[in-house]
């Protein structure tokens, strides 16, 4: 059931999302003819804006990914659908995987997008060589290899791109679970929640910096700090957001459990 | 075992009392009336058996057990709203029903559908809410279920389509299934009425099978719930 869920929901978000995603690809393959056109300021003017297009397309893309997997929630959970959603043989848990499936996905192939997009527009030889040097460099700063550097950035940009999802949901949920005002009660919720979550990761840290002067010497001095303090604050962000990740999808998956008053 | 049993049922919103300790059963086989006038909490009650709200106290059963998969298995519903993606095309909503529920029949659907003038290829945002309202019902009719729960399917049609739609659900329900129809329109429905659940104020008011009751009143139904209710 959960595949036939996902066929649908993913359909559903795909259909406007991909407009983007071709979109953006269009403006990236015009910023590279117009930035590979020389002497021309007209051209350069022209690949400027076509550039600042794809940049808007790939945004906006991120956006409506997660923006429509919400709406989609709601409309399938809380609205009129709901009379078919909630009526059809499928588990409410399976229901909220899909969603919370369908979000990941969309969010990763718009990482797919951005990072193809970013290829066509900007790729050649000199641009790969400062990029190779770069990160050749910095993943010598932490002390490790310049793949393990790619898998923290990957690891770090999901883990926070889920956490914005599972919030969503979260605020979502909860605000529903009211008989009154309940879109603004969710989209406050899900603010109330993101800015509470995000104080405790800070003060998480604090508190681990009370033990490690070499964390702490992050929060109190503008000093340059020592690489194995930053790894260790990384390492313990990764943790707590893997932690608030299962918090919040339990949390969600236990309130809608619990069951659903549709209007 | 009883096919819907409700023990003590009770819902409240924001403190305001819908329904006030409901007991009620709905054997097999038989079509039944549910009957009250407008916000007596019909509809509340239909929707607590399709696990759409949560009861506040007291309990459904269905096959003797809470609302959940199996009962959505065996259950058909129409709700009162339509509740079809808008962007889909009859033929989609077909296929999606027929991946969902192993009941369902798509022949007997793609019947229906010709029978009243439904278009495979239609988008559902190009239908009138007729429309939509008619190809729900043959949704809901053309799976092989043993609870139908048709909530006011009269409501939107006009008088001459509501026989057609009476006729259509009495061809096709399963036999040995139970259908509960809700609806105030009283008088189109009575003809196919074996029992009949009169709710008022939350309250199950009366509760009988309807040649019975026809026989003690010596009235209709229609003419005995508006000596009931009158206003």
């Amino acid at each position: 059931m959960l595949g036939k869920l996902l066929k649908y929901d993913l359909k559903w978000v795909y259909k406007v999302v991909a407009v983007f995603y071709v979109l953006a690809l269009i403006f990236a393959i015009l910023t590279r003819i117009f930035f590979s056109i020389e002497n021309s300021l007209l051209f350069k003017i022209i690949g400027q804006i076509v550039n600042g297009a794809m940049i808007s397309m790939l945004i906006s893309s991120l956006i409506n990914c997660l923006m429509r997997s919400w709406v989609r929630f709601i409309h399938n959970v809380y609205k009129d659908e709901s009379y078919l959603t909630h009526t059809l043989p499928v588990e409410k848990k399976t229901i909220y995987l899909s969603k919370v499936l369908t979000a990941i996905i969309c969010s990763f192939t718009t990482v797919l997008v951005a990072i193809g997009c970013l290829f066509i527009s900007y790729y050649s030889k000199a641009n790969m060589d400062v990029l190779k040097v770069f990160l050749k460099l910095t993943a010598e700063s932490y002390d490790i290899t310049v793949m393990g550097l790619l898998a923290i950035i990957s690891v770090v940009i999901f883990l926070e791109i889920l956490f914005i999802i599972l919030i969503g949901y979260a605020g979502i949920i909860i605000g529903h679970k009211s008989n009154r005002n309940k879109m603004l009660k969710s989209v406050i919720l899900g603010i109330v929640l993101y800015l509470v979550t995000s104080t405790l990761t800070l003060v998480v840290i604090y508190i681990i910096g009370l033990f490690n002067q070499d964390v702490m010497n992050i929060v109190n001095t503008t000093d340059i700090v020592n690489v194995d303090a930053i790894k260790s604050v990384m390492i313990a962000g990764i943790a707590i957001y893997m932690v608030y990740n299962v918090i919040y999808y339990l949390i969600g998956k236990m309130q809608l459990e619990k069951g659903v008053n549709v209007d | 075992m009883e096919l819907v049993e409700c023990k003590n049922l009770c819902k409240t919103f924001d403190e305001k009392q819908i329904l006030e300790n409901i007991n009620l059963t709905i054997p097999r086989g038989k079509i039944i009336g549910l009957l009250g006038k407008n916000g007596t909490g019909k509809t509340t009650l239909i929707k607590l058996l399709n696990d759409l709200l949560t009861p506040t106290s007291g309990e459904v059963l269905i096959n003797g057990k809470k609302p959940g998969v199996e009962s959505k298995k065996i259950i058909s519903y129409l709700p009162e709203r339509t509740y079809l993606d808008k962007t889909m095309k009859v033929s989609q909503v077909i296929t999606f029903f027929e991946e969902f529920y192993d009941n369902f029949n798509k022949e007997k659907a793609i019947k229906l559908l010709k029978d009243l003038n439904l278009e495979l290829n239609q988008r559902i945002s190009q239908m009138s809410k007729g429309m939509q309202e008619k190809l729900q019902l043959i949704l809901v009719m053309s799976r092989d279920a043993e609870l139908y729960i048709l909530d006011e399917p009269l409501g939107g049609v006009d008088p001459a389509t509501r026989d057609y739609i009476l006729d259509t659900i009495l061809t096709n329900f399963n036999e040995g299934a139970s259908v509960i129809i809700s609806t105030h329109l009283i008088a189109d429905i009575e003809r196919i009425l074996d029992e009949v659940i009169f709710i008022d104020k939350g309250k199950i008011y009366l509760a009988s099978p309807a040649d019975e009751l026809r026989s003690k009143e010596n009235a209709s139904i229609d003419e005995i719930f508006r000596r009931c209710f009158k206003c």
